[in-house]
């Protein structure tokens, strides 16, 4: 990665931004490994009805805990459900989840975080002494509050989540605006009379992207690994849902005794994970020049 | 200097008091009547309602507020619906073992995240490199829950290397409690047996909460050397004839170091977030699966104060630092 | 955040850890200002002087789940955890020989019952041999206090001698140190009352040791860390959510010399850790496996299975009131739409298929079993009542593992499956029990899936609460209100006469297995993991407590 990297700086200036950008992730080999494994879990979560081999809650207890086979590829459940198409029908609970919570507290926190920073006095100072509060609390400690107090559900589970997610956002968002703000574009754009709705969106917004997109890789796979993390104690999605957190959970009493319904959901996880996390190394290595070795 | 103590303070306050509000609103959100839940499926109505008119109950949100905060000043956190203890007794039953798990799990954290991170820059593109980042990829995105359940599958009841759940054999008495950190007090009393015992049972659980920051703390302890070593002053120390390990230590290791350490504070913190799955796994007794069991049984006043310890640990810890420091050291206060 | 910068990070991780262990050792003073003043000295001497050493041949390891441990005192105990340590700890006037249904002296070596007026006598004569751990006799006065206790603190299990026996602080009165009357209603049988009191509400606490340590609270939370009773154990110590250590009493006044020196009662929440445990021989009897569980230890050369039915009945409530519950019918073909057979499968030989209301085991149990699935019959009898294709039902389900070692999400996931053949959409809902009953007892709910125990070894402990809807119990939150059940729930609670009562309950069952507000699913067995040099053990579930640990010894 270093060396492909350190090559890329080499190379000519290109025309566009846009292409410089998908010339040099090109160049990220991890990071394009990364990104096949996020489009192929993301054709795999489309085409689930077509490419899974049972309706995910058919139920056949004579399969009851059948090993992988012919038949069930990846073995079968206590009920006899067939765990590879739990699998992939999993997979679009968990990629919609990653989406919509990094979405949710994106949005938010970015517009929060971009109103504190350009707004300033003690806007700045109240909104972000907010963002310390939720700063404060162990992440999934609050979740996990927050998710039994709404009850116990995917959709309250995606709430928490969000709730513990958008202050970093804010974060990010005020640093950016605090920098972008003295630029010289920005103050171009103020001496000729801009109005502030017109600078931040022309000219904050899009310069504050990229550190964005950074963190919204990485927070894809936390906040996979979160819902899985509190869908497994039982605040998240419910059974008979095929979601991966609640399989491995349904699995555990299991493990000593029948590895591969809790093994399988374990690997999707991992990978899908991952496959967030090196997009957001490469990403980063490719959008944020100060990081770039 | 008192200006600064005042600063920290105030910020301080600030957030103790943010979190409070925010627990206090949770525990209105919980839809089970707190009264009723209190005293059992056997109560009368009269007795809900003089059970609630001496909480407070039937008083206005802001005035139950004003109450809460009053109790909570004098130390009183409120009594659980499940054990019907006082919940200030149950925090320091199960504190310290939060705290023994996570400062081991420090441990492991940097003896394996911070070797690993500076051989694998040190010995970049080499297979060495690559088997670090692997294992820095896979504790980054395994499910924390399922290493603990392959871990206690493989070390306890396959090979019987290592003991099982809990802190301590339960046939052993735990030591004489002066921390509650059974390692560190069997140390202190002379307790040899319950000391290898109880660092034995702290293996397992202290790397399934490690695996995820010592993978954090190895990608970025190798960024960090990495973007040292390609410093132009590391290419002059080297053209000047230093020694490599010299170079090493004096130049790269020193100056990687700051981000590192900062790294070390923020996973410090996030660990916390772990010990709920953790101690669910490895049945420990610690205040992660005080949480769990809390809200699972919607128990709100141990739910409020478990969240409010939680909160409170590391911004408190900060601040108690950052007065302290500041007294030897007048620079910080600039910051 | 303001984190750590430079090398002075490492002086300030120090100092974290520092200032941790300082604040730690402050939690840590015994005399911290909340802490009830009794309990201080104690906690402070177990820290000090950790009891005499017990070699691990003499003493005993046993796990389980027992995440439901929230008392140890004799009047609030209720979970299936805390009965089993109380009733080792504690002991009543009379009980049961385990496997026997007949009452047996143990505090009181005699009893009588007699009328007087309105009300039954029951006269108990204290054997004058007893005596609490402590070397104190056991005195009516004793008696009295502890019962009036239990009455006064109005708990979970007051209700057993409140409204079962109808009992009320004046019931009990102490005629000289030995002699004990309790005065109850006719309307309440004497013999079911009988039945209460072996129950651990009933049991004997020293009111001499108990009084100085009253505090606000009765003495509930000084209980939890000390015992003030008569049994063959004393307890040593509670580590919250940990573990409870029992020692013997050295000086039982019956003589009871248990093998067993120490009794360490494990809580082992994860089944997998568990099933470790056991092979590892790190626990010496583990309970409650899972069928899979139960199976993988099944070839082990080390551990022996022993299983033992309960008297639980795992069963789904159907609201009586809600639409389209409400029609008789509906609820047959509910009751006809489900498979049985699959579910005794899938509880892989840990449940009896039992499809009334009195379990296995009980006085009237009648072991018909009127319903196989019969999809045809189902939308027949749904058709009929005009319920379309499709319409969907609510149902609430706990969380965790239910009776038998299946998940509750499993089973429900299993009936929804087969209502779907027959037209019907269950929705499943999960929620904690403590919510789930809530909703429950308030009338709310439409399907509910739960389980029922009997609180006292007798008929009556099933047939008023799923029959009669006066008893405010289960009829009554299924809002099912039918004179002719509570008629016959009645009559054979106060009938006298043996045979007549079996016939009543004979007739109690048929009529509610088809009219009444129930599908009832099975009867697990318990399953229990021995180390083969583990002799002695007998699981009672008629007993209180269901496992004598003094009755245990080891080759």
């Amino acid at each position: 990665m270093q060396a492909s990297a350190s090559a890329a700086s080499l190379t000519p200036p290109a025309k566009s931004p846009r292409s410089l950008f998908f010339r040099r992730f090109g160049k990220e080999k991890i990071a394009i490994f990364g990104l096949t494994i996020i489009i192929l879990f993301s054709l795999l979560a489309l085409l689930a009805p077509v490419l899974a081999p049972y309706d995910p809650l058919y139920q056949n207890i004579s399969d009851s805990l059948s090993p992988p086979s012919a038949a069930h590829w990846l073995g079968a459940d206590k009920l006899g459900r067939d765990i590879l198409s739990r699998l992939l029908y999993g997979a679009r609970i968990s990629l919609a989840t990653g989406l919509s919570v990094v979405a949710l507290a994106s949005v938010t926190g970015t517009l929060v975080g971009a109103f504190a920073g350009y707004a300033g006095k003690w806007w700045d100072e109240g909104l972000m002494r907010i963002t310390d509060i939720f700063f404060a609390f162990p992440s999934l400690i609050l979740a996990m509050a927050i998710a039994g107090a709404l009850g116990p559900s995917l959709r309250n589970a995606l709430i928490a989540v969000a709730v513990v997610t958008w202050p970093i956002y804010a974060r990010l968002a005020r640093g950016q605006v605090l920098v972008l703000r003295r630029r010289d574009f920005v103050e171009a754009a103020h001496a000729v009379g801009a109005g502030h709705g017109l600078i931040l969106r022309r000219h904050l917004f899009p310069n504050m992207l990229s550190p964005l997109l950074v963190q919204a890789s990485f927070d894809m796979g936390t906040t996979i690994l979160s819902v899985a993390g509190l869908s497994f104690i039982g605040f998240g999605a419910q059974p008979p849902t095929p979601e991966w957190g609640v399989m491995i959970s349904e699995g555990r009493n299991y493990i000593t005794t029948h590895w591969w319904l809790t093994f399988f959901p374990a690997i999707a996880t991992l990978l899908s994970v991952a496959g967030f996390n090196l997009v957001g190394d490469g990403l980063r290595d490719v959008l944020d020049p100060r990081l770039r070795r | 200097m008192t200006r600064f103590i005042i600063r920290r303070l105030g910020g301080l306050i600030f957030v103790l008091f943010g979190v409070s509000i925010l627990t206090f609103f949770l525990a209105q959100v919980v839809p089970v009547d707190p009264a009723a839940s209190a005293l059992g499926s056997n109560a009368r109505e009269e007795q809900i309602e003089a059970y609630r008119r001496k909480m407070g109950l039937d008083q206005p949100a802001v005035v139950q507020y004003a109450n809460y905060i009053s109790r909570l000043v004098r130390g009183d956190f409120g009594v659980s619906i499940r054990t019907r203890r006082p919940v200030i007794d149950d925090l320091r039953d199960f504190l310290p073992a939060t705290i023994e798990l996570t400062l081991a799990a420090m441990l492991v954290t940097v003896t394996l995240g911070l070797p690993l991170g500076i051989l694998a820059a040190l010995r970049r593109n080499t297979w060495l490199d690559g088997a670090a980042r692997l294992l820095a990829l896979a504790g980054g995105a395994m499910p924390i829950f399922y290493i603990g359940l392959v871990l206690l599958g493989i070390f306890y009841r396959q090979l019987q290397w290592l003991p099982g759940p809990g802190r301590l054999d339960s046939t052993l008495q735990p030591p004489a409690h002066i921390s509650g950190l059974y390692v560190l007090d069997s140390l202190l009393t002379g307790n040899w047996n319950a000391l290898r015992n109880a660092a034995a049972h702290l293996v397992l659980p202290a790397v399934t909460l490690g695996a995820y920051s010592t993978a954090v703390l190895l990608r970025m302890t190798r960024a960090s050397m990495l973007e040292m070593l390609g410093q132009d002053y590391v290419r002059t120390a080297r053209a000047k004839g230093l020694a490599e390990s010299a170079v090493i230590g004096l130049h790269v290791f020193k100056n990687a170091l700051p981000p590192i350490l900062t790294i070390v504070g923020i996973l410090f913190g996030s660990l916390l977030s772990g010990a709920v799955l953790t101690e669910t796994i490895f049945n420990w007794p610690g205040i992660g699966r005080y949480a769990t069991t809390s809200v699972t049984t919607l128990d709100y006043p141990a739910v409020m104060g478990v969240t409010l310890v939680a909160a409170v640990i590391y911004p408190i810890m900060n601040t108690l630092v950052d007065i302290g420091y500041s007294v030897i050291d007048p620079r910080v206060r600039a910051e | 955040m303001n984190l750590l910068h430079g090398p002075r990070g490492i002086v300030k991780s120090m100092a974290v850890i520092l200032i941790l262990g300082m604040l730690l050792s402050a939690c840590g003073q015994p005399a911290a200002p909340s802490a009830p003043a009794a309990e201080a000295p104690a906690a402070e001497e177990a820290a000090a002087a950790p009891s005499g050493e017990v070699s691990r041949a003499e003493t005993l390891v046993y796990g389980g789940d027992f995440t439901d441990l929230i008392t140890l005192d004799p009047a609030v105990v209720y979970e299936f955890g805390g009965t089993l340590i109380v009733g080792n700890v504690y002991e009543t006037l009379v009980s049961f020989n385990p496997g026997d249904p007949t009452l047996i002296p143990v505090l009181a070596e005699s009893w009588d019952v007699t009328e007087e007026g309105d009300n039954w006598l029951l006269t108990f004569n204290l054997d004058s041999d007893a005596t609490f751990a402590s070397g104190n006799p056991v005195t009516a006065e004793d008696v009295v206090f502890s019962w009036n206790r239990a009455i006064d603190i109005n708990l979970s299990p007051a209700f057993l001698l409140t409204d079962v026996c109808a009992m009320t602080t004046e019931s009990t009165t102490a005629v000289d140190a030995a002699t004990v009357e309790l005065r109850i209603p006719q309307t309440v049988s004497p013999q079911v009352c009988l039945s209460v009191l072996t129950f651990t509400t009933a049991a004997v606490i020293e009111k001499a040791a108990l009084e100085p340590n009253m505090g606000e609270d009765m003495g509930q939370s000084w209980l939890n860390d000390n015992s003030a009773g008569s049994g063959p154990y004393i307890l040593d110590r509670w580590d919250r959510s940990v573990s409870v250590t029992l020692n013997a009493n050295p000086n039982h006044w019956a003589g009871i010399q248990p093998p067993m020196k120490r009794i360490i009662v494990q809580n082992t929440p994860e089944l997998a850790n568990l099933q470790a445990s056991i092979e590892t021989g790190d626990a010496d009897i583990v309970f409650d496996l899972g069928a899979e569980q139960a199976a993988a230890l099944e070839g082990n050369p080390d551990v022996t299975l022993v299983k033992g039915l309960s008297l639980i009945l795992a069963y789904i409530g159907l609201n009586a009131l809600e639409p389209p519950l409400d029609n008789p019918d509906v609820r047959e073909a509910i009751r006809y739409a489900v498979n049985y057979d699959d579910i005794i499968t899938l509880l892989g030989g840990n449940a009896e298929l039992v499809q009334e209301i009195i379990p296995i085991g009980f006085l009237g149990h009648t072991g018909t079993t009127p319903f196989t699935q019969d999809i045809d019959k189902a939308k027949e009898l749904l058709a009929a009542a005009g319920v379309a294709e499709g319409t969907e039902i609510d149902a609430i389900v706990p969380n965790g593992t239910g009776p038998g070692g299946i998940e509750w999400a499993t089973l429900a996931a299993k009936i929804q499956s087969d209502l779907a053949q027959v037209g019907l959409q269950m929705n499943i809902q999960q929620l904690q029990s403590s919510e789930l009953l809530n909703i429950y007892r308030a009338q709310d709910g439409k399907m509910v899936f739960m389980n029922w125990s009997p609180d006292f070894p007798d008929p009556d402990g099933n047939a008023t609460p799923f029959a009669s809807y006066e008893a405010r119990s289960l009829a009554w939150r299924n809002d099912w209100d039918d004179p002719q059940a509570i008629e016959l729930s009645k009559q054979a609670a106060a009938e006298l006469d043996t045979e007549r009562r079996v016939e009543l309950y004979a007739e109690l069952v048929d009529y509610v297995q088809h009219s009444g507000p129930y599908v009832m699913l099975y009867q697990p067995t318990r399953v229990y993991a021995l180390r083969n040099n583990v002799q002695g053990f007998i699981y009672d579930p008629a007993d209180s407590p269901v496992v004598s640990f003094w009755l245990i010894d080891k080759q």
